[in-house]
């Protein structure tokens, strides 16, 4: 009996987060203030790797990257009953990440003995992505990849912060102009003319190791 | 289309958000410009090395650690509320207290007479319109001129009285 009892709970439980999977993020955040835990699951597993990248390409941290993006679900589970539902969930769920990433750039600065590179550099081999690499060339063609991941990782850092934070939302997450001015606080003008810069900025650095 | 417009729209071109005509004069800009065409490509190059950079993936033990750090944060919440249920019943019983305290002082007052204080009464005349009550001057006059009495009297009937006018000054003032 307790069996049975059990299987259709599991059952039940499944259904839920299938239903859940089906719904968008305002629903799913409905479905969470309305009472059911489960939705704020849905919310973690749909943004965990979108917000850890995001933070990570901007702070080049990986670790301190992960931290951040816990706090940012922290911040989301207390404060999710103050969200502004005619809002985008991303967008805001951004915010919160940009902030923090900002928070982590602007102590690093104060403290200026952790320098991006120098994170960076400090890597141990498990912990590189692999993927920019195929296992099937050559170890020469392997090398320049490596090389050229770093080369481009590094140029990303060298972007202005305020210029960074605009291009990863732009180029790296696919935020339009409009979005990416709500996350960060600018004008439609300021968003951009920064991503502009960038861009440029950006292809002047990597440029030489291009050909 | 001159190299600056190009530079100018560029962003647009690049994501795609051009107007029609505008694509087009885009397009022939840089048909027509080499040092615009270089730039294009190095742009789109670029971007296409940023775009391909390996995404991570959050590590194993995330959500276990996630989990826990929610967990805290329940807890926490569940004790707060908790204190703040505290907090309000005390502050109900605090409250509820003193208007008691007060109503009962108010009700004390108001069975002990007490002396009703008035605002005190001052009382101005202007001393050249008082009347003395004595003789006018007009019987004076008449008197050593040798008028009968009762024609000084009657000239006294005819002269206005004047009495001292009282006015009431409040104690607030």
């Amino acid at each position: 009996m307790a069996i049975i009892a059990r299987k259709q709970a599991v059952q039940q439980g499944a259904n839920v987060r299938e239903q859940l999977r089906q719904m968008d993020d305002s629903g799913v955040v409905t479905a969470f203030l309305g009472g059911e835990e489960r939705a704020f699951s849905e919310l973690v597993d749909r943004y965990q790797t979108r917000l850890l990248n995001f933070i990570y390409r901007t702070i080049g941290d990986r670790e301190k990257a992960e931290d951040l993006v816990q706090e940012v679900f922290i911040r989301v589970y207390r404060h999710l009953h103050r969200f502004d539902r005619s809002k985008k969930f991303s967008t805001w769920a951004y915010t919160i990440a940009s902030n923090l990433a900002k928070n982590e750039l602007r102590n690093r600065s104060r403290n200026p003995l952790v320098l991006f590179q120098t994170v960076q550099k400090n890597w141990q081999e498990d912990d590189r992505p692999l993927q920019f690499e195929d296992s099937t060339s050559r170890p020469d063609d392997m090398y320049r990849k490596r090389h050229l991941r770093e080369i481009v990782e590094e140029s990303v850092a060298k972007l202005p912060e305020h210029h960074r934070n605009v291009f990863i939302l732009r180029e790296l997450e696919g935020k339009s102009y409009e979005e990416i001015a709500e996350i960060t606080d600018c004008n439609l003008g300021t968003v951009k003319s920064r991503l502009n810069r960038a861009r440029n900025s950006f292809a002047e650095i990597v440029a030489p190791y291009m050909d | 289309m001159d190299c600056r417009e190009f530079h100018e729209s560029h962003l647009a071109f690049v994501d795609d958000t051009l107007a029609g005509v505008e694509l087009v004069r885009m397009q022939m800009h840089l048909n027509e410009c080499d040092a615009c065409s270089r730039h294009d490509a190095t742009i789109r190059r670029s971007l296409m090395l940023f775009r391909n950079l390996p995404r991570i993936e959050p590590s194993a033990d995330f959500s276990k650690k996630l989990e826990m750090k929610l967990r805290e944060v329940k807890l926490a919440e569940a004790a707060g509320n908790h204190r703040s249920n505290f907090g309000f019943k005390a502050g109900v019983t605090i409250a509820s207290a003193v208007m008691l305290a007060y109503i009962g002082i108010s009700l004390r007052q108001v069975d002990t007479p007490q002396d009703i204080v008035l605002p005190p009464v001052v009382a101005t005349a202007t001393t050249s319109e008082i009347s003395t009550g004595g003789p006018g001057p007009e019987m004076i006059a008449a008197a050593p001129a040798g008028i009968p009495i009762w024609t000084a009297a009657l000239f006294a009937e005819q002269t206005p009285s004047h009495f001292a006018s009282i006015q009431l000054v409040s104690s607030t003032r």
